[in-house]
Formats: C-alpha cells, sequence, structure tokens
C-alpha cells in the first residue's frame, strides 16, 4: 500500500488519481465515478497514514481530564505550553495500571497516533503509561491505600499482635517454586525441627496475583492450625512486589486470626503487606528466624527455668528451718525470762523470809538453846543438872552441857 | 496463656505454665506441699516440652483448596533441599 502517495506532493502521482483509490479499497470503484471519496474513506486513508506514518512513540506531557468509564477504557487529554492530544488507554492496558493518574500529572504515554474514524477524531492510542514525578503510579496507588488503611485503623500500631514464642506449627503463604520457600524450609529445619509446616502455595507475580494470595491466606486461616502466617517472595523490581501492594492482601493479613509476618524481601521498598502484617521481615529466612525459635535456646531456656523453681524451692525450705529456729530460739528466750523473773521472786521471798526468821537475831550475836528435840530452853527451870544441849549461832551448833556448880543465881 | 490449673497443651502453653510456677515458687509463700507439687508440674511440663524439641522430623503439608471450596491437606513427603 502506498497511502502515504495520497499525501505526498509528487506532481507525477497527481493525475493518476484512479489507481489511488483503487489501491485504497472497496470504495475505489464507485468514487472513481463520481471524482470524489466519501467522508468514511478519507478518515481511513487518513487513519492509515497516520498508524504506518508514525512508528509507536513515548510522548510526555502533562495529564488532563482522566476519566475511566464502566467499560474499563480511560480517555484523557495530554498537553503541554502549547498543545494537547487526546487519548485513549483500552481497558486490556488501563487495568495493568496500579492507580489512574492525578490531574495536571506529569506523565510518559508510549502509543500510537491514530484517527477514530467515526468521528474524525485524532488521538492517542496509549499502551503505557509512566508518571514521571512523586515517584509514579505505583507509588500514587501505593499512598492511597495506605491513606485509606490507615484512615480506617488497619496500620495502627496497637494492632500488631504479638508473635507465639515457640509455636509448632507455621502458616507460609508463597510461591511454591520460589526461592523463598526454600530459604523458609531451610530455616525452620535448622533452628525448629519438630515444628508442622502449612504451606498454601500462591503466585506471587502477574495478573491476579493479589487474589492467590489473599486466597492462600484465608485458606490457612480456616484450616486453622497454623499459629503464625509467613507471607512472602523473594526480592524482585518494585512491579513484581505489586501482588503485596494489593488492597485483598492487607485485608487478608488484617482479617487473618493468627499474626503474620510479611517477607517480601525487598530493603528498600515497603509494601502495604509489610505495613498491616503484624511483624516486618526483611527477607523470608529473616521471618522464618523470626517465627520460630531455635531450640537449643529454648531447652537452655527450660533448663534456666526449672534451676530457678529448684532455688526457690530450696531457698523456701532453708527460709522454713530459719524461722523455725528463730521460733525455738523466742520460745527458749520467754521462757528463761519467766523462770528467771520466777527466781527474781524467790529471792525476794527468801529474803523476807530471812528478815523474819529467828535465826535472823544469830547475827547480831544472839544465840539459842535447844534441847535433841530441838525445843528452845527459853528458863533456868527448862535446864537439868548436866544437861546436855546446843547452842545454836549464825554458822552452826556448838555442844554445850549445864554445870549445877556455876549455875547463877 | 494459660496461667490455669487445667492442663496446658502445646509447647507455647507448657512453657508459659512453667514460667507461670517459677514466678509463684519465687513470689509467693507457699506451704512446702505445693511448692513441691508446683515444682513437680513444671519438671513435668519441661519433660514434655523437650520431648517436643527432640522431634527432628520437619512434617511439611500443602493446603489446597479443592474445587468445592473444601480444603485437602497434602503431604509432602521429601522437603526440597
Amino acid at each position: 500500500m502506498s497511502n502515504g502517495d495520497l499525501f505526498g506532493p509528487g506532481p507525477a502521482k497527481r493525475p493518476d488519481r484512479r489507481s489511488l483509490v483503487r489501491g485504497a479499497g472497496g470504495w475505489a470503484l464507485e468514487s472513481a465515478t463520481s471524482g470524489s471519496i466519501p467522508v468514511s474513506a478519507v478518515n481511513a486513508l487518513a487513519r492509515e497514514a497516520l498508524e504506518s506514518g508514525l512508528p509507536p512513540l513515548w510522548v510526555h506531557g502533562e495529564i488532563t481530564g482522566w476519566k475511566r468509564y464502566p467499560s474499563g477504557h480511560c480517555y484523557f487529554t495530554l498537553r503541554d505550553k502549547r498543545a494537547q492530544l487526546r487519548g485513549v488507554m483500552f481497558r486490556l492496558e488501563a487495568q495493568r495500571l496500579p492507580a489512574d493518574p492525578r490531574e495536571g500529572m506529569e506523565v510518559r504515554v508510549m502509543g500510537t497516533v491514530t484517527l477514530y474514524e467515526q468521528k474524525g477524531d485524532f488521538q492517542f492510542v496509549a499502551r503505557e503509561l509512566e508518571a514521571t514525578q512523586d515517584g509514579g503510579l505505583w507509588k500514587l496507588a501505593f499512598e492511597r491505600l495506605r491513606a485509606k488503611l490507615d484512615a480506617e485503623g488497619l496500620l495502627r500500631p496497637e494492632r500488631k499482635r504479638p508473635l507465639p514464642r515457640y509455636p509448632t506449627s507455621v502458616g507460609i503463604v508463597t510461591s511454591p517454586v520460589g526461592a523463598a520457600l526454600h530459604d523458609i524450609l531451610r530455616v525452620i529445619r535448622l533452628r525448629a525441627p519438630w515444628t508442622r509446616v502449612l504451606v498454601a502455595p500462591a503466585r506471587v507475580q502477574g495478573d491476579g496475583a493479589g487474589l492467590d494470595i489473599a486466597r492462600a491466606i484465608h485458606r490457612l486461616a480456616r484450616h486453622g492450625e497454623a499459629q503464625v502466617v509467613i507471607v512472602g517472595r523473594g526480592g524482585g523490581a518494585v512491579e513484581d512486589l505489586w501482588a503485596f501492594n494489593d488492597e485483598v492482601v492487607a485485608r487478608a493479613i488484617a482479617a487473618c486470626p493468627v499474626p503474620v509476618i510479611s517477607a517480601v524481601g525487598h530493603e528498600v521498598d515497603i509494601t502495604i503487606a509489610d505495613l498491616v502484617a503484624d511483624w516486618r521481615a526483611p527477607t523470608p529466612s529473616a521471618a522464618a528466624e523470626r517465627a520460630v525459635p531455635d531450640g537449643t535456646a529454648v531447652e537452655r531456656e527450660l533448663n534456666a527455668l526449672i534451676d530457678r523453681a529448684r532455688s526457690a524451692i530450696r531457698r523456701s525450705a532453708t527460709t522454713r528451718r530459719e524461722r523455725r529456729d528463730r521460733a525455738q530460739a523466742a520460745l527458749l528466750t520467754a521462757a528463761t525470762r519467766l523462770i528467771d523473773r520466777r527466781r527474781d521472786r524467790l529471792m525476794r521471798a527468801a529474803h523476807r523470809l530471812n528478815a523474819l526468821s529467828p535465826l535472823a537475831a544469830l547475827g547480831r550475836g544472839f544465840a539459842v538453846p535447844l534441847d535433841a528435840d530441838l525445843r528452845v530452853l527459853r528458863t533456868m527451870a527448862a535446864f537439868q543438872r548436866e544437861q546436855r544441849f546446843t547452842l545454836r549461832v549464825l554458822d552452826g551448833s556448838v555442844p554445850c552441857v549445864a554445870r549445877p556448880d556455876e549455875k547463877a543465881s | 496463656m494459660s496461667g490455669s490449673s487445667g492442663e496446658p497443651e502445646g509447647l507455647e502453653a507448657r512453657i508459659a505454665r512453667i514460667e507461670a510456677i517459677v514466678a509463684r515458687l519465687e513470689g509467693d509463700r507457699l506451704e512446702l506441699d505445693d511448692a513441691l507439687a508446683l515444682f513437680e508440674e513444671g519438671v513435668r511440663h519441661a519433660r514434655e516440652a523437650e520431648r517436643v524439641l527432640r522431634e527432628t522430623e520437619m512434617r511439611i503439608d500443602r493446603l489446597v483448596t479443592e474445587a468445592d471450596g473444601s480444603i485437602t491437606v497434602e503431604r509432602i513427603p521429601e522437603p526440597p533441599e
């Protein structure tokens, strides 16, 4: 085809109108007779000329009037200071956009210039669209979803649930063929080989990956045995991680009845899944390390606990013995004090008794004569001749005999 | 967390119970009989926990959703190494 000729100036071609129109389509004969061509023919020719004359282009400009119709097709205008270009992005391409561009956003669009024949509109059919400011459309979509989830309170730190310390079953949502699964299994086998691992396979990139991931999380939740869930993949380009920025994934994580560890394997780009998850691990291996305890460490902890229990018992037994000893000592002291008090009283009584005793007089130099029956010999008449008696003095008794010749009158 | 006197199941619950026992032994003034009973319970849990830890055969299952929406569990016999 040589549609270019229609617009080309070449004078040699001009008289040969008939051959030109014939070459362009089925209307050729009809138009040849009337000497003119119908509108639709012009538009068809113009369209062909445009499409073949201009290769697919990247066009940059500011976007305005972006509108997404229920059909899924999107219409917009690209402009710079001096001109504007109307554009369309059809459903198939438009649904791959992470977000609709904002009004006035600087964009680069790849596509072809064409003519919409029915209306005679000159337009640009876009196949790809990238925002060249604010980090692009991915970033824009991310920020929009983040703001939405934040407004719902799903990103609040107090929503984060503590991870179980000693889980015996771990759920994993990732690609069944990726390196992430391999890494996670290796770490779990190394640290906690007693663990039961429940793998819910999911595609982690490409169309529908987000939904696949969300379904896998639901599957683990319904099964109900996993005590903690790791959701992740190995690293990748930002576009490859997009499934983890999908709203359905965010909501599945938030709705998961057990804590979720995200492991998207991208140190730089944080994903929505990371924000909603209860714990964000930088890599799948790190997620596994966080998920399960190290067996030898657990054994050490157990031993330490039992040691503490043992010494608590020992301590309380010691305390008990000490208390008993103290009680005994106190009892002894009390008893002794009681006895001492009694002894004091006894001493005082004895003194008083002593003071009243006739023996006290002996101390003052008196002596008492007593007969063999210990009766006191008080008068002269009590003495017989040669009578034996004892004289009781302060410190003892002196045996005596009464002599008549020296008997005083 | 199981702090009750009910028999805890699973590693998590057992270790939590042991910790609760240690806290009671260290904190409360207990009768010697009670203390010894608690201690024995703790040792029993520790032994059970250690039995779990000695399990070295990692079990890997795959959860698959069937067409009717039910979930089936497939054992993965040889873990990919």
